[in-house]
């Protein structure tokens, strides 16, 4: 009986999220494009020999690897510093933390486009900025050294109110007590802050870093609509390459063969992270 | 964070999150010309061609607000109606199946939902449920349930057995035991939760870009897309900021009046998962 309140939910999990996966293994082994008149033909590893040869799928997952390391690095430094502020008690503080999770609220695709507007060369505010100072204009939107940075400034924006909600609650576990000790034992707040703080905080900065690192190796709403991958593909995601084969060039067995491999790169990474974070000893404080 | 420097960070913290929407605010109320002449002036510049712009297109703007709430209160009415039953049968199984359910529902969580529209983009060929507010609800469903869950599941955890064990010698039935007597004891849980799956099926993108190509069908995130992809050197950007500002307004007012039910939410569910 209880079991039958539940399986509703675990089916259409299941469904929505496990058949696509099966479907995407199968595809991977067939053909299906414009070629095959849009119907599935096997062709067996043609698809996977394919993607090992394809540089633009490589270069793409280097990029977004690099994307989502530097974006997740950002926001949880930025955010630590943010949790640390709203944990403290000032007047107004609760209307800072709604102001602070604003910009977690808005859709993607909408300050995408927003921040096409302020990036603009050469009429935005920042190209205007620089230009008053007798700067020649940085053109941040089309320098493939440059625009990649504009693309994780953007979700460094949207996301660490996030972390911060996360590092806060973690904060709050804290009890006021250590830190009065460790005041008396003559301790100052910076040794708190690695003696006391890190540590207890650790479980909550492994968990948003989890989070976070898989969300942003699935970037797409923000490069598709900043940059359109742009340029020169330097902006392109590995999200993007599966979209584009997929929805431009008609071609469902690639695509479905660069998202599963997408998949597989995640979860190395994942792995390796931890074997990694198991290695430095940090991840005792989850196993508790 | 040391006392005496504390209001420039605070100054800081809130020009990071205010600016970029406050010059948005600017630029809307810009007219088009003074938005890329070095001209304009603080006086000349004011307009509000932007948002008449913005009522004269076909559809009108308001279109894809009206969409976008369609889409978003259906999907949380459905998810709380599947989750809740749920997730009160989930906190009531065995230990061992518990955990392994559990752990499914968290790397669901986990997963970039991104990887799933093509396969999703079949299913919609295959059933006709593309183009149809209605039908979209089922797949954002699914994408929020594992959230959902997890939340209403700590929730009915931290209710103590006693209560449910009197209510049974009561001679209430599961049905009224969960209506009567658990329902309002995870309102809180249940209210955090419905912010949280309003939101992301507000703001979600590749599925709604991929199932829904009627432009009178398009929710929010959509149409903006689409007002950016009809040519990077003639995007509307005065018409664009006003589109964000009218757009943004709902989900403020939401962040702002519902502040507390967002952050335990995400706190109880950092907590607890």
């Amino acid at each position: 009986m209880i079991a039958l309140l539940t399986a509703p939910a675990l089916v259409l999990i299941a469904v929505i999220f496990g058949w696509p996966m099966l479907r995407y293994v199968w595809l991977s082994f067939h053909a299906d494009s414009v070629l095959t008149g849009l119907q599935p033909v096997a062709n067996g590893g043609a698809n996977w020999l394919r993607l090992l040869a394809d540089d633009r799928f490589w270069i793409d997952a280097g990029q977004t690897a690099r994307f989502a390391l530097l974006s997740v690095g950002i926001e949880l430094i930025l955010a630590l510093g943010m949790a640390l502020l709203l944990n403290q008690s000032w007047r107004g503080r609760g209307a800072a933390r709604a102001i602070t999770l604003l910009p977690w609220a808005l859709p993607t695709t909408m300050m995408a486009l927003g921040w096409r507007w302020i990036f603009n060369t050469p009429y935005g505010p920042i190209e205007a900025l620089v230009s008053s100072v007798g700067i020649e204009p940085l053109d941040l939107l089309s320098t493939p050294s440059i625009t990649w940075l504009v693309t994780v400034f953007a979700d460094v924006w949207k996301t660490t109110p996030f972390i911060t909600l996360i590092l806060l609650a973690g904060l709050q576990t804290i009890p006021e007590d250590l830190y009065n000790a460790f005041r008396l034992e003559g301790g100052s707040a910076s040794q708190a802050l690695r003696a006391i703080t890190l540590p207890l905080l650790l479980p909550y900065i492994l968990l948003s870093l989890l989070f976070r690192l898989a969300q942003a190796f699935g970037v797409f709403d923000l490069v598709q609509v900043l940059t359109g991958g742009g340029p020169a593909g330097t902006t392109e995601s590995l999200a993007l390459y599966a979209y584009l084969n997929g929805m431009r060039f008609l071609d469902f067995g690639y695509s479905a063969t660069v998202m599963v491999a997408g998949f597989l790169l995640l979860t190395m990474l994942i792995v390796l992270g931890t074997v990694l974070l198991r290695g430095m000893g940090l991840l005792r404080a989850m196993e508790r | 964070m040391n006392k005496p420097l504390r209001p420039i960070w605070i100054i800081l913290l809130l020009a990071w999150s205010l600016l970029p929407m406050l010059w948005q605010l600017l630029s809307s109320f810009t007219s088009p010309e003074a938005l890329v002449s070095d001209q304009a002036t603080l006086l000349n510049r004011w307009s509000l061609a932007n948002y008449r712009d913005l009522f004269a297109t076909d559809p009108p703007f308001w279109r894809y607000l009206f969409n976008s709430t369609i889409v978003a209160t259906l999907t949380t009415l459905i998810t709380l109606t599947v989750a809740i039953p749920a997730a009160y049968g989930l906190s009531r199984m065995q230990e061992r199946l518990r955990k392994t359910v559990r752990t499914f529902v968290v790397g669901a969580a986990l997963f970039p939902y991104v990887l799933l529209f093509l396969a999703l983009l079949e299913l919609a060929r295959t059933f006709q449920l593309g183009n149809s507010l209605l039908a979209i609800a089922i797949p954002y469903t699914a994408l929020s349930l594992p959230l959902a869950l997890l939340l209403l599941t700590s929730a009915f955890e931290a209710l103590p057995s006693e209560l449910e064990d009197a209510a049974k010698l009561e001679g209430l039935t599961l049905a009224q035991r969960l209506r009567w007597v658990m329902l309002p004891l995870i309102a809180p849980a249940s209210a955090s939760t419905a912010i949280l799956v309003f939101l992301f099926a507000w703001n979600e993108y590749p599925i709604a870009l991929t199932w829904l190509s009627r432009s009178d069908l398009l929710t929010l995130p959509v149409a903006m897309a689409r007002i950016a992809g009809s040519s990077t050197y003639s995007v509307p950007y005065g018409t664009y900021a006003a589109a964000t500002v009218l757009g943004a307004i709902p989900l403020l007012l939401l962040v702002l009046v519902f502040q507390r039910q967002i952050i335990s939410g995400l706190t109880n569910g950092a907590i607890k998962g």
